[in-house]
């Protein structure tokens, strides 16, 4: 009788999780997208899950948000609240029926984002210790300068993105490059720590889509899902 | 964190914790009445009165939709909240804060329906350690026989989401008899000061103010 080792996900579940991260404007929507198509063709079922969107908390999250009376320690309590609501309802059923979960941020963006409004980073990363470990972290890595260009040509600035909430400038412009530096820095504190796979997010969409590809074809080649 | 140490702000915290039906709503009641009348600068808070998540935790509860984890955080949304507007301000301002249930109550309740006891400490890090924390024990029977006196305990109250019994009193029974064991177990922990709830209204009250006024009395507060 031969012995066959297989190969086991990170989390120990029969699907692949892999978070999509990046700041505002990195692309990581229009990749995650194309991501699904190419697995959905190559036979994979997929399920896609968003930052803020379990359908219990997130209304709670922009009412308050649009009322700006949220301290450092109930913003970050609240987005956990969505994400334990999402993990239990969405991402942890999908990973145990053997699924690919990609998700539109994971938890380095709570990592990243409420420890520059001042929450303690040992906390934080103890609060979503729950979360199960993913198999591959994609770090979609841009300059603040272009970043800038890309959101003041689409969406514009918005309040929270711009770090306004805690009062950096008034000036948008400039609170926007304090606040984002601020978190570019969190998560170049994150690429060793979790491994992450980064992409340069200044290429052409094809071209980062195509590395994406190659890593996840890696991956499944490696048979951790049949 | 800031738990673990005492604070250095000119008000005063004192907090009341125990199960449903331990009485301690009506001594912190009658505390508060001798306070106001006494040292003046007293506001009171309650346990899960915020009103930033009120209707989307009463939704879930409705609907029985949420695990542990996440009414954990839920609470603890709501607890943040009320810290930040209004616990620290008053404190600032050199109030008497007075909170009917405070992190304590978290650390009992959850754990006893299966949250890691570590996770939800250090969820809580973030939060004023009180002055004073009064812990009114009482016996589970003595705990049912006033909660459940003229009707069938609630459903969260008897921790029937956590299928211990179909039997609401007897869920009630193993799920509070945790609660309690949890609570006993910070006596040590967190020098939860002990109040026998089965003495009579007036005689824990005489026991209170004694040691409250003893307490203010070190924080150069005059209390007659």
């Amino acid at each position: 009788m031969e012995l066959e080792l297989k190969k086991q996900s990170r989390h120990g579940y029969p699907g692949l999780l892999i978070p999509i991260e990046g700041t505002d404007g990195a692309g990581r929507t229009t990749q995650i997208e194309m991501l699904r198509n190419w697995l959905a063709i190559e036979g994979y079922g997929v399920v896609i899950s968003e930052w803020k969107t379990s359908k219990l908390i997130a209304a709670a999250i922009d009412q308050a948000k649009e009322k700006n009376l949220l301290h450092a320690y109930t913003f970050s309590l609240l987005y956990a609240s969505d994400f334990a609501d999402r993990l239990e309802n969405v991402i942890i059923p999908a990973l145990k029926a053997g699924l690919i979960v990609l998700t539109d941020r994971y938890t380095y963006t709570a990592y990243s984002r409420d420890v520059v409004r001042g929450v303690s980073p040992e906390w934080i990363r103890k609060l979503y210790n729950f979360a199960p470990q993913p198999d591959l972290v994609f770090y979609l890595k841009m300059p603040v300068e272009i970043l800038l260009k890309r959101i003041i040509g689409t969406s514009g600035l918005d309040y929270y993105e711009s770090g306004r909430d805690i009062g950096l400038s008034t000036d948008f412009y400039e609170s926007f490059k304090i606040y984002q530096r601020k978190i570019l820095s969190e998560y170049s504190i994150m690429e060793k720590e979790f491994d992450f796979e980064i992409i340069d997010g200044t290429l052409s969409v094809d071209s980062v889509q195509n590395k994406m590809r190659k890593k996840v074809k890696e991956l499944l080649d490696s048979g951790v899902i049949k | 964190m800031r738990l673990s140490k005492s604070h250095d702000l000119p008000g005063t915290l004192i907090v009341v914790e125990g199960v449903d039906g331990s009485g301690k709503s009506t001594q912190i009641s009658l505390l508060r009445d001798w306070l106001i009348s006494t040292v003046q600068d007293v506001i009171y808070t309650e346990w899960n009165s915020s009103r930033i998540i009120s209707d989307t935790t009463k939704k879930a509860k409705k609907k029985n939709l949420l695990t542990p984890r996440t009414f954990s955080l839920l609470h603890a949304v709501d607890f943040a909240d009320r810290l930040e507007q209004i616990i620290v301000p008053a404190l600032k301002a050199g109030f008497v804060v007075l909170a009917d249930r405070y992190v304590y109550t978290a650390f009992a309740r959850d754990v006893s329906r299966g949250v890691d006891r570590e996770w939800v400490r250090n969820m809580y890090g973030f939060s004023i350690c009180p002055d004073l924390a009064l812990y009114f024990h009482v016996p589970i029977e003595t705990s049912l026989a006033r909660i459940c006196a003229n009707r069938a305990p609630k459903f969260y109250e008897a921790g029937m989401d956590l299928n211990l019994s179909k039997d609401p009193h007897e869920s009630y029974n193993i799920f509070q008899g945790r609660v309690i064991n949890e609570y006993d177990k910070m006596i040590d922990e967190y020098g939860l000061v002990k109040i026998d709830g089965t003495e009579t209204v007036h005689n824990q009250q005489v026991i209170l103010r004694n040691i409250v006024s003893k307490m203010l009395e070190q924080k150069n507060i005059r209390v007659r």
